[in-house]
């Protein structure tokens, strides 16, 4: 009786490492992975800020070092 | 923040969202630096960081979240994605050891 519930615990978890195991390829799919790495040149844009301006990367060249923070949406924790 | 303006670096936070949105975001969490508004995905593909996702039975896409230090040549220095994108800490280290002129 004891061993019999053992067998099903582990077959629950090997079927609980294969569910999870096809949620992170399925998760995978969809991730970008940006190409661009450190050593390249970071391509130019232009953006609208949030007053509707249009904001140029290169507007800070030779004037100030960049973070670009790409988050997912606003009014989210993304 | 403090330590970036020290550095003298900028953030610059850029979404799919609508430069209306983001501004009521920017006054909903009090930040001072420029949102930018990618709303045709143009950007993120630039960068191939466009993630799609179904939601509902249709694709939708937005930014896979990552963040750039680009010094003041236009050279990414730093590249950082997902759960380490969150944490800034480690693009202020790295500005803070860029030149500042």
């Amino acid at each position: 009786m004891h061993c019999r519930h053992l067998k099903t615990t582990i077959l629950a978890t090997g079927l609980l490492a294969v569910l999870a195991a096809g949620h992170v390829l399925a998760q995978n799919v969809n991730i970008a992975h940006t190409s661009l790495k450190a050593g390249d040149m970071a391509p130019d844009f232009t953006l609208l800020d949030n007053h509707w301006n249009p904001v140029h990367l290169s507007d800070y060249r030779g004037k100030k070092n960049v973070v670009l923070a790409f988050y997912v949406l606003a009014f989210t924790e993304g | 923040m403090a330590k970036l303006e020290a550095s003298n670096a900028i953030v610059l936070g850029i979404s799919i969202d609508s430069p209306a949105a983001n501004n009521a975001f920017a006054q909903k969490i009090g930040v001072t630096f420029p949102l930018l508004s990618d709303m045709n995905r143009k950007v993120l593909k630039q960068y191939g960081i466009l993630k799609m996702e179904n939601v509902q039975k249709e694709e939708y896409g937005w930014a896979q979240r990552t963040t750039f230090v680009v010094d003041k040549q236009g050279v990414i220095r730093q590249v950082e994605e997902e759960a380490s994108a969150i944490n800034p800490n480690n693009a202020v280290a790295v500005c803070t050891k860029l030149p500042k002129k």
